[in-house]
């Protein structure tokens, strides 16, 4: 069980973390998914591999928690309260300007950077943020998005399409 | 617009390497043809970056601790019950209001028959009187029917956490009353110990002074032996008012029920709300005195070496006993 635990609680934990955007709440989401796969181990049907089925869990733990949040009114992350610095905007005006292609190293050092598209993120639907933290961060191919979501593989393309649209346009909207 | 999302479609298949040989050879050329596609390639490129770029976030060192301590008794975030379910809890707040009310009728009724069994006197039986022929001048005069008072035995526990003073003021009173001689040579000195042995009207003296103290006593336990072995009524809470009551009983059986009324009435005072009022009925003012259940005692001290109940009078053997809080 440890071994389980210690191969896959910094992936989920991350992905959690980057849907719901509270440390707390995707720590305990964390330990709620693996008391979940610990318990439904049994009823594993390979029909899917391991890493996919255990982050169907971890997702859906977290979706239906952000519905509810949501439906309780409240957020994790109030993203119209936060007042981005100048110097902030100012990076993300020359990076989405930049013609050339930018150093990802550089890109990842750059905190203050970071905290604008965690806030962009939280600003798109839940589908939509979902599947660009699988894919974007986690690193799912299509078909295994599909696989943790449910849907069809056309419904994956559509929807990272349109978050990936969204996102551009939001982190425009940033810096007007 | 279509054709926009199908290119983005496409573009973002072709960033994510999801495309085949073919189709990526296609949107290769579309791209170099294109200045428009090339350019929005590079945008939907930027977004993907600036999210993979995102710093990586590690889980809590005590994640496999906090699941073992999860398995024993899990409970999801995700699934906590939200109280939203409006139907099912106006369903169950109705019934709570059904049985708070059907419970609160039963126990002002049990109530209203205690208070009343113990408030109301006694009438007494009135003999119908049947005109004889017999003169006036020759009354039948019948023996007497004579009355076997029972003399009374029991045990008053006072706890208090004014112990010198209280002891101090006990004492006085049964000096005051004359009661000196009563009472039992043998005195601990860490308790207050009193063994009385008096007469009826002598206890009503003491138990009048000892009323203007009572509200000191944390706790005030009466103990009334009940003529059967290991068997005692314990009044709870009790007052001098109904020490007096219990006391002036002639027959063992009126004094048992009429213990048995007041522990039952005490107790339940305390437990239902607005007790003031039961006490206003009584006639007490409010103190600080706590109850328990009522209870048949086993065997002790007391009851161990229950003396035979007499023809001899209206005697009491009453033992107070006052202890200093803990």
């Amino acid at each position: 069980m440890e071994q389980l635990i210690l191969k896959y609680q910094n992936r989920i934990y991350n992905v959690i973390l980057k849907i719901c955007a509270n440390p707390d709440d995707a720590a305990e989401l964390t330990q709620d998914t693996f008391v979940k796969i610990i318990e439904n181990i049994g009823r594993f049907e390979r029909r899917s591999s391991f890493y996919t089925w255990a982050f169907r869990i971890g997702v859906n733990l977290t979706l239906n928690y952000c519905q509810r949040s949501a439906k309780h009114g409240f957020s994790s992350l109030d993203a119209d309260d936060n007042e981005h610095s100048q110097h902030a905007k100012t990076q993300l005006k020359e990076f989405l300007s930049d013609d050339s292609s930018p150093d990802p190293a550089a890109v990842a050092q750059n905190k203050e950077l970071g905290e604008i598209v965690v806030e962009t993120l939280m600003k798109l639907d839940d589908a939509q943020r979902t599947v660009i933290v699988l894919r974007d961060i986690e690193g799912m191919n299509y078909a295994e998005i599909a696989n943790v979501l449910g849907v069809e593989l056309g419904t994956v393309k559509s929807r990272l399409s349109r978050a990936r649209s969204s996102l551009r346009e939001l982190l425009e909207a940033t810096l007007r | 617009m279509k054709e926009n999302l199908n290119i983005d479609e496409l573009l973002n298949s072709f960033i994510d390497g999801e495309l085949t040989q073919r189709h990526r050879t296609e949107v290769q050329r579309l791209i170099s043809h294109d200045p428009q596609v090339a350019k929005r390639l590079h945008e939907l490129q930027e977004c993907r970056m600036l999210v993979s770029s995102l710093p990586r976030a590690e889980a809590p060192a005590d994640m496999a601790e906090r699941v073992k301590a999860s398995l024993d008794a899990p409970v999801f975030l995700a699934e906590k019950p939200s109280g939203f379910d409006t139907r099912r809890g106006a369903t169950y707040l109705l019934v709570r209001k059904v049985l708070a009310a059907a419970a609160m009728i039963g126990l002002v009724a049990v109530l209203g028959v205690l208070v009343y069994s113990v408030l109301v006197p006694e009438r007494p039986i009135e003999i119908p009187m049947v005109a004889d022929d017999q003169p006036d001048s020759a009354p039948m005069v019948e023996p007497r029917p004579r009355v076997v008072v029972a003399e009374f035995y029991g045990r008053l526990e006072l706890e208090t956490d004014d112990f010198v003073a209280v002891d101090a003021s006990v004492g006085r009173a049964i000096r005051d009353n004359g009661l000196s001689d009563c009472v039992s040579p043998t005195r601990p000195r860490d308790k207050g110990l009193y063994a009385l042995s008096c007469s009826r009207e002598a206890l009503s003296l003491l138990l009048a002074d000892l009323s203007s103290i009572w509200q000191k006593f944390d706790y005030a336990t009466l103990f009334v032996e009940t003529g059967q072995f290991a068997q005692q009524i314990v009044v709870n809470a009790v007052n001098t008012e109904q020490i007096g009551e219990i006391v002036e009983q002639d027959t063992l059986e009126k004094r048992t029920e009429v213990a048995a009324n007041f522990a039952l009435l005490n107790n339940m005072t305390e437990l239902l709300p607005g007790k003031e009022l039961f006490a206003a009925i009584n006639g007490e003012e409010i103190d600080l005195i706590t109850t328990v259940k009522p209870v048949y005692t086993s065997a002790d001290e007391t009851t161990k070496r229950l003396p035979p109940l007499t023809e001899s009078g209206r005697k009491v053997h009453l033992t107070i006993m006052i202890v200093g809080s803990k």
